[in-house]
């Protein structure tokens, strides 16, 4: 008989990234017991392991442009971002940065026109996986209990709130039981275990967990669209490689003409993601395209070789020039600060009583239909999270001992270890490939159709209803996996029902058949959220006072134009 | 394909790799104490490991292969 561990706790953190370790500090600070759970080792996990560009971080002393940012935010993010955090995120930024280097993370030591080589952003450097690790040793420091390669499923609830949660370890076949007065989710974005981004651990959990305890997800329609290289697509170094430069993808297409994406600064703009260029031009059949490191600032070319030196030497290769470039290295990710839990105010407060979110799987939504600069994930994070952990700690000081009930208990263990006491079934492995093969053609979530989602959408559905319920696990590892793909299935069914909903292009979101951006029936986010077991689409329109001028001409407001316009 | 060896002469059983691993690839092996490659199916390439490994006992690929497809598994 597997045995069951209770872990009472005040405030629970799911995910032990840059978001979770600073919702956990500062809940901490309140006096609060606070724990955190990683399904790997909190710290070492998550998309922040993996930051090295930039931690955007607004210092007030420095001579910084605060309405420049703000209009940054505003013309990257098509108007849909929520300015009310973008506030909160240039406010906070510094502090929270301060506290980074408070705890003991070196930072390389950069003159100040390093840190403002992306205008109007101010943009900190980093070292490549310095500060998660610093930020576990804090949490550790302050007295956080933290739980590591234990992973959680699902969400526990009592008359209508969240008291904590369910999961496995990954060594046994235990159960843990987290009672917890307050729940702060930040566990990371979706993806589907793509090639290049080191983001296969992030298997959309929290944004599924959360919506099968009720709460709403937004933004799902905007998907990252970094590229890798075609040779060794999967290496983390190819996929650095893979930009030519530090902050932009430079690149020349089959007739030898030069483009460049994913804009740093300039006259361009700021962009934290690289826009569709390489998609529309692979469409319209100008591949291979090729990623030139001769076309590149040298100085870009240099930077990024800083990063993956030691690893090129390892692998006894050499910086191979001119190569061809394979999209998708981030296929299903969402922007940061763009899809996520809905959150309602600038405390990570979501819909559901006693639940937080933060991070990348936070809808908190300071960046709109694009991440407005790099650097904006990593920053915020850290706000985000604070932010969250002060929320739950509040929440939390006000509330009674957490209680669960015993049929609910009940039917949740019978999903944790479903897959593991299946008789027969399918292999997680199997199901996660056939998810791949659906969700990460360019033609199904960069360039995409009303036809082609739907026919996506009915193949999913499939995968959700018919092979999801009979994944078998034969260890805990596989347990792990069969979780992860249930977790997947359902965040591709967000992906599609988010976009087709969208009835318009904005951002990172292109459908060929509405190539425009709709004012202002568009100025609006997308929402989905579980009605009686099923996917309910909605739509919330942002504040009046965001909207664009709309008495100026169209390609005023909206400078980048979508083919077909 | 992907996390190709660690060196069991050089490994220390330190078990810093299973840590820096997000996939949970590496699994200390209960006889010998030292690390083991269990699941290189699910290796993503990151590095981490061989990055982190106080010993230089590990060498991961770049090169990853998928598996087949197949009508069910």
């Amino acid at each position: 008989m597997p045995s069951e561990n209770v872990v009472e706790t005040d405030v629970l953190v799911i995910g032990g990234g840059i978001a979770g370790c600073y919702a956990a500090i500062k809940a901490r600070e309140q006096g609060l017991d606070v724990t955190i759970v990683d399904k790997a080792y909190a710290g070492k996990s998550g998309a922040s392991i993996s930051a090295s560009v930039g931690w955007m971080a607004f210092n007030p002393e420095w001579d910084l442009d605060y309405d420049a940012c703000m209009n940054a935010f505003n013309k990257e993010g098509e108007y849909i971002n929520n300015r009310e955090w973008g506030k909160v995120i240039l406010n906070e930024s510094w502090t929270t940065y301060r506290d980074l280097i408070s705890w003991g993370c070196e930072v390389p030591s950069v003159p100040l026109e390093f840190i403002k080589r992306l205008p109007p952003f101010p943009n900190a450097s980093l070292q490549f996986r310095a500060q998660t690790p610093v930020l576990r040793k804090q949490a550790g420091k302050v007295g956080v209990r933290i739980m590591d390669r234990i992973m959680v499923t699902d969400l526990l609830k009592h008359e209508g709130k969240v008291m904590g949660a369910i999961g496995f370890p990954m060594e046994s076949f235990d159960l843990y039981i987290f009672k917890a007065k307050a729940t702060v989710l930040c566990g990371g974005g979706n993806s589907f275990k793509p090639a290049g981004f080191p983001i296969s651990m992030q298997t959309g959990d929290a944004e599924a967990m959360a919506y099968r305890a009720g709460a709403e997800i937004t933004g799902k329609e905007f998907l990252s669209t970094h590229p890798t290289k075609a040779l060794y697509p999967a290496a983390l170094f190819a996929f650095k490689l893979s930009q030519g430069g530090a902050y932009s993808y430079y690149f020349t297409d089959a007739t030898n003409q030069k483009h460049v994406s994913f804009i740093g600064g300039g006259e361009t703009g700021t962009r934290g993601e690289p826009d569709l260029s390489m998609e529309f031009l692979i469409h319209d059949g100008k591949g291979p395209l090729c990623f030139d490191p001769n076309i590149s600032p040298p100085e870009h070319v240099a930077a990024i070789f800083s990063t993956v030196k030691k690893q090129f030497d390892s692998k006894k290769i050499t910086h191979g020039g001119k190569t061809p470039v394979a999209g998708g290295a981030a296929a299903g990710y969402q922007n940061a600060g763009t899809a996520g839990i809905w959150i309602i105010d600038t405390n990570g407060t979501t819909t559901l009583p006693g639940l937080y979110a933060a991070g990348d799987c936070g809808g908190t939504r300071y960046n709109g239909a694009f991440n407005s600069t790099p650097g904006l994930g990593t920053g915020p994070a850290s706000v985000t999270g604070r932010r969250a952990g002060g929320g739950a700690a509040e929440y939390a000081l006000q509330s009674k001992k957490p209680v669960t009930d015993n049929n609910v208990l009940e039917e949740l263990k019978k999903i944790v270890y479903g897959p593991a006491e299946r008789k027969g079934g399918f292999s997680p492995r199997w199901a996660t490939q056939l998810l791949q093969n659906t969700m990460i053609p360019y033609f199904i979530s960069y360039i995409k159709h009303g036809d082609r989602l739907q026919a996506a959408l009915t193949y999913v559905e499939f995968l959700k209803d018919q092979i999801v319920p009979k994944l078998k696990a034969g260890d805990t590892h596989e347990l792990r996996l069969a979780h992860e793909t249930r977790n997947m299935t359902l965040n591709a069914e967000m992906i599609l029902r988010a976009s087709l909903l969208r009835t318009e292009s904005r951002g990172t979101h292109f459908r060929q058949d509405y190539p425009r951006r709709n004012d202002p029936s568009w100025l609006a986010w997308t929402k989905v959220r579980e009605e009686q077991g099923r996917m309910i689409v909605s739509k919330e329109p942002i504040p009046r006072e965001w909207w664009p001028d709309l008495s100026k001409p169209y390609e005023e407001r909206y400078p980048s134009a979508f083919p077909g316009e | 394909m992907s996390i190709e060896r660690i060196d069991s002469e050089l490994c220390t059983g330190c078990g810093i790799c299973v840590n820096s691993c997000p996939m949970d690839v590496i699994r200390i092996d209960r006889e010998s104490k030292k690390a083991v490659i269990k699941y290189p199916e699910d290796c993503m390439c990151c590095d981490y490991c061989e990055l982190d490994c106080p010993v230089d006992a590990i060498y991961v690929s770049p090169e990853k292969y998928a598996p087949l497809m197949v009508s069910w598994c």
